[in-house]
């Protein structure tokens, strides 16, 4: 930008005087203006190229989650489904080796109900992981598919509440939440996902929380939009990295902890629904993470006015 | 005649071997049911001729047809054997279609909950063995159906 000013003086300013009289004024007054004005229209096509550079980015990595999610769904399939065979074969094996050594002290039998208890052990422990990934891919693969289908009309109110019971564990008693819900009408919109916007923010925001903490969320209908604005009393965010936080692959996790992939995803899903999320936060102030939805899609705003 | 064999045969046709192993076993220790498994849809077709079941579960993602294909031919193979679609999250808009096209009888999403699987399939063969009975019930009556006939015929012929 800087340089482009530079040349505005010496390129076109001297001839601007000559040209003068009347018939300048149908180019809207002064050439510097005007050379601003193309300035502008210049940094808001490099703008709109980058932010389409992103969208085609965001488009990529959407096709190649969800490729990978769909990828993973037949051996987690087949995974899921043997862990709980595998369990209702260990309770078999107890009644068999019950009736086999009636004597319950039989060292033949503690032996076996041992080993039993290890299985039953892992196996839980294997559930319990398997629960976790499927959840994860469930959420990966709606991520790229606008399936119509799912449209819907839905209570918000009803998605952030089931989205709190998945995550009770996450809050164990830990964290307090503080419900400020206001009148909200029924929004269209694909429910799931914006289930798993609420999941991601809701979860980075009991993450963000050590010890004992708060998790306030206040809902409010505002003119054409509403809101839904998430806060927790955590560390914060630092303002050097807040403008970051929505870019795909930033974390502030550990290794394996987190993909960074969460608010990415979460700010794509909002704005394929013609909202944004705004964050507001600092180092030691918490974060608040506000979801602004359009009351009305574009597709009824065209219906009602014609 | 069929009431004797009270042991109902299954078929499960997936590409992947995983599945075919975690579906069999899950049979094999909860329930009595035969099961044959195919990881081909062309020799699932060519040994159905031979071969019949009281219900099929077949996958829709195939090399060499798709799932809702199968169970048309199937269908024309054997007409009277329960259809079972098992799809991905991906495909549940063809199973919907095929509920119609191939008369499906349930679809069920991959990953499937082992219990939920085991109703279905419970259900669908309870089905089969209502409509088997209703068929025998059918015959049994035309049967007696014509027996009477003739009786009046022989009947009439007598008075008259």
């Amino acid at each position: 930008m800087p340089d482009d000013r530079e040349n505005q003086p010496s390129g076109r300013d001297p001839h601007a005087p000559e040209t003068g009289g009347g018939k300048e004024t149908t180019f809207a007054g002064d050439p510097r203006d005007l050379h601003r004005r193309l300035d502008e229209v210049e940094g808001l096509l490099r703008e709109s190229r980058a932010r389409l550079v992103q969208a085609g980015k965001m488009a990529e990595l959407g096709n190649l989650v969800a490729g990978i999610a769909h990828e993973m769904n037949t051996p987690l399939a087949s995974i899921s489904s043997n862990t709980d065979t595998i369990a209702l074969a260990v309770q078999k094996m107890r009644g068999l080796i019950a009736s086999e050594y009636a004597d319950e002290a039989s060292h033949a039998r503690r032996r076996f109900e041992d080993a039993l208890s290890i299985a039953e052990e892992s196996l839980r422990t294997s559930r319990l992981a398997c629960d976790r990934i499927l959840r994860l891919v469930n959420g990966l693969r709606g991520f790229a598919r606008h399936d119509e289908l799912l449209r819907q009309k839905a209570n918000l109110h009803e998605g952030i509440e089931s989205t709190l019971r998945l995550i009770a564990h996450e809050l164990k008693g830990r964290i307090q939440v503080v419900r400020e819900y206001g009148d909200l009408p029924e929004i269209e919109c694909f429910p799931d996902q914006l289930n798993q916007v609420f999941m991601n923010i809701l979860v980075n925001a009991a993450q963000a929380i050590e010890g004992p903490g708060e998790i306030r969320i206040r809902t409010w209908r505002d003119r054409d939009t509403v809101r839904i604005s998430i806060s927790d009393n955590g560390g914060g965010i630092p303002a050097d990295l807040v403008p970051k936080v929505f870019d795909s692959g930033f974390t502030t996790k550990k290794a394996g902890e987190g993909t960074g992939l969460g608010l990415s995803i979460s700010s794509k899903i909002v704005q394929a629904h013609g909202g944004r999320i705004e964050l507001e936060s600092g180092a030691g102030r918490g974060a608040t993470f506000t979801i602004v939805l359009p009351v009305r899609t574009t597709e009824e705003r065209k219906t009602n006015e014609h | 005649m069929n009431t004797d064999t009270p042991r109902p045969a299954l078929l499960l046709l997936d590409d992947e071997e995983m599945v075919l192993t975690s579906l069999r076993n899950l049979f094999r220790l909860q329930t009595e049911y035969e099961v044959i498994v195919h990881s081909s849809a062309q020799q699932a077709l060519e040994n159905a001729r031979a071969r019949p079941v009281d219900l099929v579960i077949s996958d829709y993602l195939m090399p060499e047809m798709d799932g809702i294909t199968f169970l048309g031919h199937f269908k024309e193979i054997q007409p009277q054997t329960i259809r079972v679609l098992l799809t991905g999250y991906a495909d549940k808009e063809n199973a919907i279609r095929a509920i119609n096209q191939v008369g499906l009888y349930q679809y069920i999403e991959k990953p499937w909950d082992n219990a939920a699987l085991l109703i279905v399939v419970k259900n669908g063969l309870e089905k089969r063995q209502l409509l088997r009975t209703l068929e025998e019930k059918i015959s049994e009556l035309a049967k007696v159906n014509t027996n009477l006939k003739g009786l009046q015929t022989a009947l009439i012929k007598a008075f008259l």
